[in-house]
């Protein structure tokens, strides 16, 4: 870790910055003059500055260079609790959908909420972004909107005769891009890099973004007027992608009663703070992984390669994806290893936006999801069936 | 019958539109060409698997005589049947012309005199047909294969095997399961296949399997359902898979007989002949003879002793009947007479009488007929109704048999020599004349073999009969049980005769038959005696009562024999002994007696009378068959041992599934869980909780909740807690549902988790699962569970069938690499265009 570092992150409110070379700067108001708009309270100003290219402060790095503390397995658990609970407050009847947002959040992915307007898919990523105390943008995407609008750009600065970054709106910890499949192709891929890598380069200069960091996209089916359908290496760069589907009655009913006057977000307040989420994220990263389920894993992303109904299977980096999400869900359940169980719950979320069926496997109706249920339930779990005589071979 | 056929035969559509609408591909060709060439492709096919299932049935008839007209009314039925097809008649019609065509061509072949026109069946051929059953039925009973193929039998087999292919035939194209008629096929080759001792034989199955496989391929070809799919049918799938399974087919056959041993005894032994008569206790001896002394091991042991200085012939019954098909008892009843403790002959004898006294004991030999030596005076000490003909002396009874009789022979024999035969040259006088009756159409080569034989002997009959019996024992002629068997020639009648007189090979059935028959030709009376040769000394010798000790004697089913004997007036019937290396020459019938060499060798030492006539040398019996000495069934130890290890290995086999679940149960739960550690190697793994982990799942799957290997444990034990095979939770089965679950726990720890932390025991958990499990299930299934538990029952297929899966790996392999091979082949040859 090179003492070097210097990595910004600024908090909603007050500053976290604990490195040495941390300097407090203007604030910069990200609210852009055009479609930019960062709803989030202002942030504070800060100069981003360039950062060398050894990749400190992001692979296992906490803040600022310190490692975060590992939790223990309580504070883990109370810890996910209040922030599910606070999400579960605004959002009714969606709990499988807030517990996948922050096994992806933990698990240091981005998360692609996908369905028709109006089912609250907005409102569960600003939930989420509002319970963890941390820095949130919102791009809301549109045709026009410009690469730089994203990333940030450099600015001449007349009394300094010099150019100064001007951050984009992807530098915060939870980014929301709103509809992400209207924007074009351009302005979608200026996305990639910094999802992928967590830094943006401007000019030749790399700036490393916080952590956490994560993108919480949301967009419309593409039959939708407008669209313009998310490449597959876009899709390929999201951990998981959710349909919240509608409520049911009873949680139909209660939201119709409960946020007719006000906005529910009003209530929400932060429950953890970033440094806890960075904490937590550490406390994944330890969950312990066997050689059995790195097999399963394998097997399973072999299967998706291998089966005639699928044209494009599960990539290794979706592999590698699947695998984080599902030591996220060890940890959410209290785990410190991963079970087979664990990879199964994600695998669909996961995988089954990356992959693409065949032509004759999607005129016959199948769908990614039941193809991917197809495989799961014919794929051995350990590796030797059961009835086999290896199993007992130590026994003697 | 007639809804399907439209179906599935194009001959069976009357209007030939059907199949057009069915077939797309070809309508209008269809619809002009009709039919086609299918119904006559499929007669012939017919045909030839009927036909050449028919080869195999060589040898249970005798000859090639009978194919001529099998040929025939099979042709003529499968050809009446593709003429109604190709006309477009209905199926039904059709079946019912083809009986029609039958019974036409069986009353031309067989009746024609008894009916109308020669082939309309009247009244009377109905009665003629009766009559050609009735004379089948006796071929059947009466003699053994090959049997002459008489009218009776070849009508029997035309009928059969034009009612066959009418059978066949409704299978394959109106049924459409032309794989059913295999069936049929199969019914003609079962006869031989009991029959004959070397099976259907080459031909016979070759023709059939031919016949079969063009009825398949024939139906697979034409039939328009296939057409439809002839491209996604007849691919490469089908072709490896028609090779997977013909080549598992071969494999099994060829290893399957290897890991069953033979089966040497009991009702059907190896190469055994169908008899329903039994081995020994035939209703014509003459037809058991052969296969007594096929039999490898003898069975039907017969101890005697004798007073008589030389190893006696035992005599059961004299076979003097012959109508010219074959040589039978002829039982007279009406002239028997009860009671055989004192027996007359029918004839007067002159001269010296020799008397012996014999004890015999029948032990396990069963037969109607008394096996005793000739000439019985008297017979003591025999259970049930005896009755004796005193014609030929044979002492039989209708309602019990030899089995276990010990009985006393009083005999006693006219001194033969052979001064007094030569000089007994009177005519015979106070036999019947059925002794001298020779059948009409005696085939010349015995007549002639006869004459030229006896030629130089002149005009006495002892001079005759020695020449016949030195012709008959000469170089030219060989012994062997299995040369008639081969050469088809294996019975008594006359046809069997001539071949045996040109093959000259044959055992004592053929010489005695064929002196007999030449003895009668030459005007001497004559019979043939069917029992036991002289046997072997057993070392014991048995006390005769008021006669002293003697040697004792035993002989079985493979000293059988079957000798001629001859009358000469005033001196009764005499013994000859044609067949070469078999029994005994009497003195009288040697070469050197004929100079005149008129002393016997007398033994005076013990006897009570004037010495019998004995053999020149009473050399020990050279064995024909196996060398097996030791008769079964004499010493019991052996069988109750193996009737003991019998029902062991039964109650093994019965509990070995149970018992290696035990095992393998103590097996697991016997493993101990680390306490300690510390002093464990990095990555050290406790086996037990995975060990506990299988045998729970194994018992869940043996009370019926199996596991799947794409569940996880976590899956399977909440689906095992949640089916009522555990019961409810929290209930009485709380504990067991419990014990599951922090079974799971420990197994996903074992397995997945960084340290294996030391468990408890698995052992008491188990228990308690298993409790649980089996108060919750069913009789059934608890017996199930116990005595075939399904976990170790799909252990053992899998173990049984990983030879199968390696061969069809290996296969699979092979066949990926020539395809391989054969594409990167092709890719570097040049291409023609």
């Amino acid at each position: 870790m090179s003492g070097t570092a210097k990595v910004w992150v600024v908090w909603n409110g007050q500053a976290a910055s604990t490195g040495g070379a941390a300097a407090k700067a203007e604030g910069h108001s990200m609210e852009s003059k055009r479609q930019v708009t960062v709803e989030s309270s202002p942030l504070q100003g800060e100069a981003y500055s360039s950062l060398p290219r050894d990749g400190a402060g992001l692979n296992g790095a906490g803040l600022n260079g310190h490692r975060p503390q590992v939790l223990d397995q309580d504070r883990f658990h109370d810890a996910s609790e209040r922030i599910l609970g606070s999400i579960n407050k605004v959002i009714d009847g969606k709990a499988d959908a807030a517990k996948l947002a922050l096994t992806v959040l933990l698990a240091q992915g981005h998360l692609l909420l996908e369905d028709v307007p109006g089912v609250g898919k907005t409102l569960l990523a600003k939930t989420l972004a509002r319970t963890v105390d941390c820095t949130v943008s919102r791009i809301q995407f549109t045709p026009d909107l410009l690469p730089s609008d994203v990333t940030g750009v450099s600015i001449y600065n007349q009394s300094s005769r010099q150019f100064e970054f001007r951050p984009g709106a992807v530098f915060a910890n939870i980014v929301i891009g709103d509809e992400i499949n209207r924007a074009s192709a351009k302005t979608q891929s200026a996305l990639l890099e910094c999802m992928e890598e967590h830094q943006v380069t401007v000019d030749g200069h790399s700036y490393q973004l916080g952590l956490p960091f994560m993108v919480v996209a949301t967009q419309n089916p593409i039959e939708m007027e407008g669209t313009y359908p998310l490449p597959e290496a876009q899709r390929d760069r999201f951990m998981a992608r959710i349909s919240m589907g509608y409520p049911d009655k009873e949680a139909e009913i209660e939201m119709l009663e409960t946020h007719q006057a006000t906005s529910p977000l009003a209530q929400v307040t932060p429950v953890v703070t970033a440094s806890d989420v960075a904490a937590m994220i550490a406390t994944v990263q330890q969950v312990h992984v066997s050689t059995a389920i790195k097999e399963y894993t394998v097997a399973i992303g072999r299967a998706t390669r291998d089966s005639a109904r699928l044209r494009l299977g599960a990539s290794p980096r979706s592999l590698l994806q699947l695998l984080r999400a599902a030591k996220a869900t060890a940890a959410l359940d209290g785990r410190d290893f991963v079970l087979p169980d664990d990879v199964v719950d994600v695998a669909e979320s996961v995988l089954a936006h990356r992959i693409i069926l065949d032509r004759k496997a999607a005129s016959s109706g199948d769908t990614p999801q039941s193809v991917l249920r197809g495989i799961l339930a014919s794929l051995p779990v350990a590796q030797d069936p059961p009835g086999a005589w290896r199993r007992d071979r130590h026994a003697v | 019958m007639t809804t399907t056929s439209h179906r599935n035969s194009p001959a069976s559509n009357p209007a030939g539109g059907t199949p057009g609408r069915k077939q797309p591909t070809a309508p209008s060709r269809l619809r002009t060409a009709g039919p086609g060439p299918y119904p006559w492709v499929m007669a012939g096919s017919i045909s030839v698997a009927v036909l050449g299932s028919g080869l195999s049935l060589n040898g249970v008839l005798r000859g090639w005589a009978w194919f001529m007209p099998l040929i025939t009314t099979v042709l003529v039925v499968s050809l009446t049947l593709a003429a109604l097809r190709a006309l477009r008649a209905q199926p039904l019609l059709a079946t019912l012309g083809s009986f029609v065509s039958l019974a036409a061509v069986l009353t031309f072949t067989f009746c024609r005199q008894d009916s109308l026109a020669g082939f309309i069946p009247t009244t009377g051929t109905f009665t003629a047909v009766g009559r050609l059953i009735k004379r089948a039925a006796e071929t059947v009973v009466s003699e053994s294969a090959p049997v002459a193929p008489n009218a009776g039998i070849v009508f029997v087999v035309c009928a059969c095997l034009g009612l066959l292919v009418i059978l066949i035939d409704a299978l394959a194209v109106p049924l459409s399961m032309p794989a059913a008629s295999g069936i049929g096929i199969l019914a003609v080759m079962v006869v031989p296949a009991t029959i004959k001792p070397q099976s259907v034989g080459l031909a016979g199955f070759l023709g059939a399997a031919v016949g079969y496989l063009l009825i398949l391929g024939c139906s697979h070809w034409f039939a328009p359902d296939a057409r439809l799919q002839s491209g996604a049918g007849r691919g490469a799938g089908q072709f490896r898979r028609s090779m997977v399974t013909g080549g598992l087919a071969l494999a099994l056959t060829m290893v399957v007989p290897l890991a069953i041993p033979g089966f040497e005894t009991g009702t059907f032994p190896e190469g055994s002949r169908l008899s329903p008569w039994g081995t020994s206790n035939g209703l014509n001896p003459m037809i058991t003879l052969g296969n007594s002394l096929r039999s490898p091991t003898g069975s039907g042991r017969i101890t005697y002793a004798t007073s008589s200085s030389a190893p006696l012939y035992l005599r059961s019954v004299t076979i003097d009947h012959f109508d010219g098909e074959t040589w039978a008892p002829d039982d007279r009843t009406a002239q028997r007479r009860a009671g055989a403790d004192r027996i007359e002959t029918g004839y007067a004898v002159q001269g010296e009488v020799v008397n012996a006294v014999t004890s015999v004991s029948a032990g396990q030999f069963t037969s109607p007929y008394l096996p005793a030596p000739f000439a019985p005076a008297s017979v003591n000490g025999l259970n049930g109704r005896w009755t004796w003909d005193p014609d030929t002396l044979s002492i039989m009874s209708t309602e019990t048999t030899t089995r276990a009789q010990r009985y006393v022979v009083f005999s006693a024999a006219p001194k033969v020599t052979a001064a007094a035969l030569a000089q007994a040259t009177a005519p015979p006088r106070s036999i019947s004349d059925d002794f001298l009756r020779v059948p009409g159409n005696l085939p010349d080569i015995v007549r002639q073999t006869a004459d030229s034989v006896t030629a130089p002997a002149g005009n006495n009959n002892y001079a005759k009969a020695l020449a016949i019996q030195k012709y008959l024992r000469s170089g030219a002629f060989t012994y062997s049980l299995q040369a008639p068997v081969q050469n088809g020639y294996d019975g008594n009648g006359l046809s069997v005769l001539a071949d045996f007189l040109t093959v000259k090979s044959g055992y004592c059935v053929h010489f005695s038959s064929a002196m007999a028959v030449m003895a009668r030709a030459e005007g001497i009376p004559s019979r043939i005696a069917v029992g036991y040769a002289p046997g072997r000394l057993t070392g014991e010798s048995v006390a005769l009562v008021g006669q002293g000790s003697f040697p004792e004697y035993e002989v079985d089913a493979r000293d059988a024999h079957a000798w001629p004997e001859l009358y000469f007036e005033g001196l009764g019937w005499v013994p000859f002994e044609p067949t070469p290396s078999r029994g005994v020459v009497p003195d009288y019938a040697t070469e050197s007696s004929v100079a005149g060499n008129l002393s016997t060798n007398t033994d005076e030492k013990e006897t009570l009378t004037t010495p019998a006539p004995v053999a020149t040398a009473p050399v020990p019996i050279p064995e024909v068959g196996t060398p097996a000495a030791g008769s079964p069934g004499v010493n019991p130890l052996p069988a109750i041992a193996a009737a003991a290890a019998g029902v062991l290995l039964l109650v093994a086999f019965l509990c070995s599934p149970r018992l290696s679940r035990i095992a393998l149960r103590r097996r697991r739960l016997s493993v101990k869980p680390r306490d300690d550690t510390d002093d464990l190697p990095p990555g050290f793994k406790d086996p037990a909780p995975e060990l506990a982990w299988a045998e729970l799942q194994d018992l869940a799957s043996d009370y019926g909740v199996p596991s799947t290997s794409s569940e996880t444990p976590r899956h399977f034990s909440s689906r095992l807690r949640s089916s009522a095979a555990l019961g409810e939770s929290g209930g009485l089965d709380d504990a067991a549902h419990q014990a599951v679950a922090s079974l799971t726990a420990d197994f996903e720890r074992q397995r997945y988790a960084r340290l294996a932390v030391a468990a408890r025991a698995a052992a008491p958990r188990i228990a308690v699962v298993r409790e649980s499990l089996r108060n919750n299930a069913r009789w059934l299934v608890r017996f199930r569970a116990d005595w075939l538990p399904p976990s170790m029952m799909r252990r053992w297929a899998r173990a049984l069938g990983a030879p199968f899966r390696a061969v069809g790996a290996l296969g699979k392999a092979v066949g990926w690499g020539a395809v391989r091979g054969w594409r990167s082949l092709s890719g570097v040859l040049p291409q023609r265009r």
